[in-house]
């Protein structure tokens, strides 16, 4: 396991490497100069240039490139090129909003998923089999931005019973949080219910059919125990994979859900700074995003084998 | 006041006043200029406010002027009558998008950061919804005879937040620091030809002079509200303005977050006691994305919208819970045709791609009826000076077409390059539609921003070097930028590569007048010139939009971004 480990965080960090490289150098292919497009068209020639030299933006490239890491190196993330802050100041608040609204869709999602992809196991071939398989697809199949504005529609502008924006006010307590951020959430959850409930449907449905279970029936358990023990310890295995891959997204993808909920979240912080070409505030939030699917991957890798001894990691080649 | 009497005040007011204010006091008396228009220039000019009032009323014969501004700058509905309004509260504001960059007078270049900088910060005057001059920090003005050196009394007993005495010493290095090139502030564009480097200089505590480049009429709007970065800071200031918004003004940064939003409480002790704020504080909050400002003022999140677009907020224009407040502005899309470049080189196809445009249709196509419609130049009829007797260009497809025929040209292909903000792309669809009906086969070509405008220099960016394209433009309380910038032969932003040294010679005529009637020939002149030559189309100016809440009142904005509610708060009855 300890050799699984390190094998993969090495192989993160030359994955980290190469994604610090790209993005670097793919965002500076988009046109226009940074200076430029902090002070905006209009501004003189000679306001642009003395903007760039002040930003380090007029070096070269590899340059640009070799100060940054050697600041990473040092704990400096740099400061944002249009509001010069430091990085830092921007980017963990960032993150940890993001990750809050990443906690409460999970906190609904995945029971709920669970719950509902077993419940339909369960009932195969019937009408609430379909109605939760093909609602959950349907609602999967629907942009979140479109559920974002339905959401708002409904229960924002037309009851009146949730605010339109995620960004709850500062010293906000934890329900008021909460309240701001269910009408987000919920458009994760469309999106993440049907293919969580297929992925425990499908585990579901293979492992009733195991011998095992089989046996278990065949030598008297009761159902639920027969379900607990045997059913769910196996039928999960792909769900926890499933639910794992899903935190990258919603630590890092979230850009359009939060533009439309005004939450400043690190989706926001990445479109913001792509559009300003703002590398600083770019690279160092992709890479903790690289970072976060990293680590939930391993996790998700870990507990794979945590609840499924047949997969030893590492342990063909040991 | 007996008439006697009237006559008596009257002649000791012209006996004390320059040769310029005569003549201006002369012009209205003889009915060349409207009401609106002499009051306007009297503060432009740095008469006093009491003393423009005086004359507005005791002189005028009252007959209508042809070419008076009888629509310009107002509030064409809604924001105009001063209602009661309870003390104290918090007004919420929604501002989209919001600050972009980091907030320094010198540098700030957008209309999010100048509308949170000018609550806390303070110009010399105002420029208000009526494009007058309001004495804010300089208390009068005056130019010499020639109008190349401006001489501005500053207020004083004026402190900065910090008690700090405000001294005219402040005010020369504010704008020295604007100037001067190694700074690179934003206002070098405005300031290029006019304002050299420490061409400000502070004669005494209270005074300072300008020494000009030349002689310039409007040279007070150019260091009023309505340059972005004319804020006076402390001359002693240093680091970053943004830390504490250091100023003059009724209202005091309470916490500022980039990005999400900020907060001031009123400034108890402001200078002018009828401005203090009657509310105790104001939260602004930021969206990166309009339709995000929209929802939240659907749910009432918000009391106000500072500026939305009429594309993008139809839905408030008839929403009975919000009140809308219109201003008329220069705010325009320019469609430049390059007049060194085939097929536009003859300009018979410029004047025939301009009768072909249906301007009537796009202000009510996209803006709902919220516009202007322009003649073909950047006088916007918000303008005193613009002359509205010059004919209307109107859609014209038959002439159009015989324009073509005679040109000899049919069937030319031309890229039409915009970028994917506002309405544009929307618009060169409806001009590639426009183009088809008079046999031009135009392609947009539709890019984002910084691909469209490049690095903004001739030979490295498609806005100044394509064929044809069409630049968003913002609000200026005179055309002096837009005349030079966009059209001269030197011009910064000539996209249109005209070069006509009958126009250079009548925009300089224009910049230097003094007074009204001198700058209103000029621009008749500009106006006809431009329009037979038609290096750009100019097909609309689109209304300044702000919305608020029924039960707020009072609150007060300019087509530049600025916001002023000091003497708003919610209406009694609610």
């Amino acid at each position: 396991m300890a050799k699984f480990i390190a094998k993969r965080v090495a192989l993160g960090l030359i994955t980290l490497f190469l994604l610090s490289v790209l993005v670097f150098f793919m965002a500076n292919v988009l046109p226009g100069n940074v200076g430029r497009r902090v002070l905006g068209p209009f501004a003189s020639p000679q306001a642009v240039a003395a903007l760039n030299h002040q930003l380090g933006t007029d070096q070269p490239l590899v340059t640009q490139y070799v100060d940054q890491m050697k600041g990473y190196l040092k704990g400096d993330m740099g400061t944002t090129v249009a509001t010069r802050q430091p990085v830092s100041d921007v980017l963990w608040p960032a993150l940890w909003r993001s990750a809050k609204l990443a906690i409460l869709a999970f906190i609904i999602v995945v029971p709920l998923s669970i719950l509902g992809g077993v419940y339909a196991a369960l009932h195969e071939g019937s009408l609430r089999d379909r109605v939760i398989t093909v609602g959950g697809l349907s609602a999967a199949a629907v942009p979140d931005f479109v559920w974002a504005v339905v959401l708002l529609i409904v229960f924002s502008l037309g009851l009146g019973l949730l605010p339109s924006t995620a960004a709850f006010p500062d010293g906000s307590g934890v329900l008021t949080q909460v309240k701001y951020l269910l009408l987000p959430a919920f458009c994760l959850v469309f999106v993440l219910f049907g293919y969580i409930a297929r992925m425990a449907r499908a585990g579901t449905i293979e492992s009733l059919d195991a011998d095992y279970t089989r046996t278990a029936v065949i030598k008297g358990l009761p159902q639920r125990a027969v379900l607990r023990r045997h059913v769910l310890r196996n039928s999960l295995l792909p769900t926890i994979a499933v639910i794992a891959t899903q935190v990258g997204y919603l630590m890092g993808g979230l850009v359009v859900i939060e533009l439309i909920f005004n939450y400043q979240g690190i989706g926001q912080m990445i479109f913001r700074a792509a559009t300003q070409k703002d590398f600083p505030s770019l690279e160092a939030a992709v890479l903790v995003v690289g970072v976060v699917f990293l680590v939930s991957t391993l996790i998700a890798d870990i507990l794979y084998s945590v609840l499924n001894p047949r997969v030893r990691l590492g342990g063909a080649e040991s | 006041m007996s008439q006697r009497e009237t006559t008596r005040r009257v002649d000791a007011i012209r006996a004390g006043s320059s040769e310029l204010e005569n003549h201006l006091i002369d012009e209205y008396d003889a009915g060349h200029i409207s009401r609106r228009d002499f009051v306007r220039r009297g503060t432009v000019i740095g008469m006093s406010v009491p003393i423009i009032g005086f004359l507005a009323s005791a002189c005028g014969t009252g007959k209508k002027t042809s070419t008076g501004g009888a629509s310009t700058g107002t509030a064409v509905q809604a924001g105009g009558k001063e209602v009661q309004v309870r003390p104290g509260g918090t007004l919420k504001l929604g501002m989209s998008p919001g600050p972009t960059t980091e907030i320094d007078p010198i540098k700030v270049a957008d209309e999010g950061g100048l509308g949170v900088m000018s609550q806390s910060g303070e110009f010399l005057s105002w420029s208000d919804n009526k494009l007058q001059l309001q004495p804010r920090l300089a208390e009068s003005w005056k130019p010499n005879a020639d109008g190349s050196v401006w001489t501005f009394k500053i207020r004083q007993g004026v402190t900065f937040h910090d008690g700090t005495p405000m001294t005219a010493n402040d005010v020369a290095s504010s704008m020295n620091a604007l100037s001067d090139p190694k700074n690179g502030s934003n206002a070098l564009s405005t300031f290029a030809g006019v304002l050299s480097k420490d061409s400000a200089k502070a004669v005494d505590d209270s005074t300072v002079t300008f020494e000009l480049d030349g002689p310039n009429g409007n040279f007070p709007y150019l260091v009023s509200s309505d340059n972005y970065n004319a804020l006076i800071v402390p001359a002693s200031f240093s680091g970053k303005w943004e830390k504490t918004f250091p100023g003059t003004g009724p209202w005091k940064m309470e916490r500022y977050t980039p990005n999400s939003g900020i907060s001031y409480v009123k400034n108890a002790d402001y200078w002018d006691k009828s401005r203090v704020p009657k509310l105790d504080r104001q939260e602004v909050k930021f969206y990166p994305k309009e339709q995000a400002q929209i929802l939240a003022m659907q749910s009432g999140e918000v009391d106000v919208l500072v500026h939305f677009s009429p594309t993008g907020g139809r839905a408030l224009l008839n929403d009975p819970n919000i009140t809308v407040i219109e201003l008329r502005s220069s705010v325009h899309r320019e469609v430049h045709m390059r007049n060194d470049k085939a097929p536009f080189n003859d300009k018979r196809v410029r004047q025939a791609m301009a009768l072909a445009v249906d301007r009537k249709a796009l202000v009510n196509g996209l803006f709902g009826g919220k516009a202007d419609i322009g003649n073909d130049s950047p006088f916007a009829p918000v303008f005193p000076t613009t002359d509205k007797s010059v004919p209307q260009r109107e859609q014209d497809l038959a002439k159009a077409k015989a324009l073509m025929q005679e040109a000899g040209v049919n069937g030319a292909s031309v890229e039409l390059n915009t970028w994917d903000g506002f309405e544009l792309s929307d618009l060169a669809q409806l001009l590639q539609t426009y183009g088809q009906k008079i046999g031009l086969r135009l392609t947009p070509n539709v890019t984002d921003a910084g691909t469209y405008y490049g690095d903004a220099v001739f030979g490295k960016s498609p806005w100044l070097d394509s064929t044809m394209g069409i630049t968003d433009y913002g609000h200026r309380g005179v055309p002096n930028l837009f005349l030079t910038a966009q059209l001269t032969s030197k011009g910064v932003w000539n996209a249109a590569h005209f070069r006509n040294p009958t126009y250079d010679g009548l925009v300089k005529e224009y910049v230097q007048a003094l007074d009204i009637g001198a700058q209103r020939a000029a621009a008749k002149k500009i106006q006809v010139l431009l329009l037979d030559e038609t290096p750009n189309i100019y097909p609309y100016f689109y209304f300044f939009l702000t919305s608020t809440k029924k039960n707020v009142g009072n609150v007060e904005v300019s087509a530049m971004g600025h916001y002023d509610i000091t003497k708003a708060g919610f209406t009694t009855g609610s």
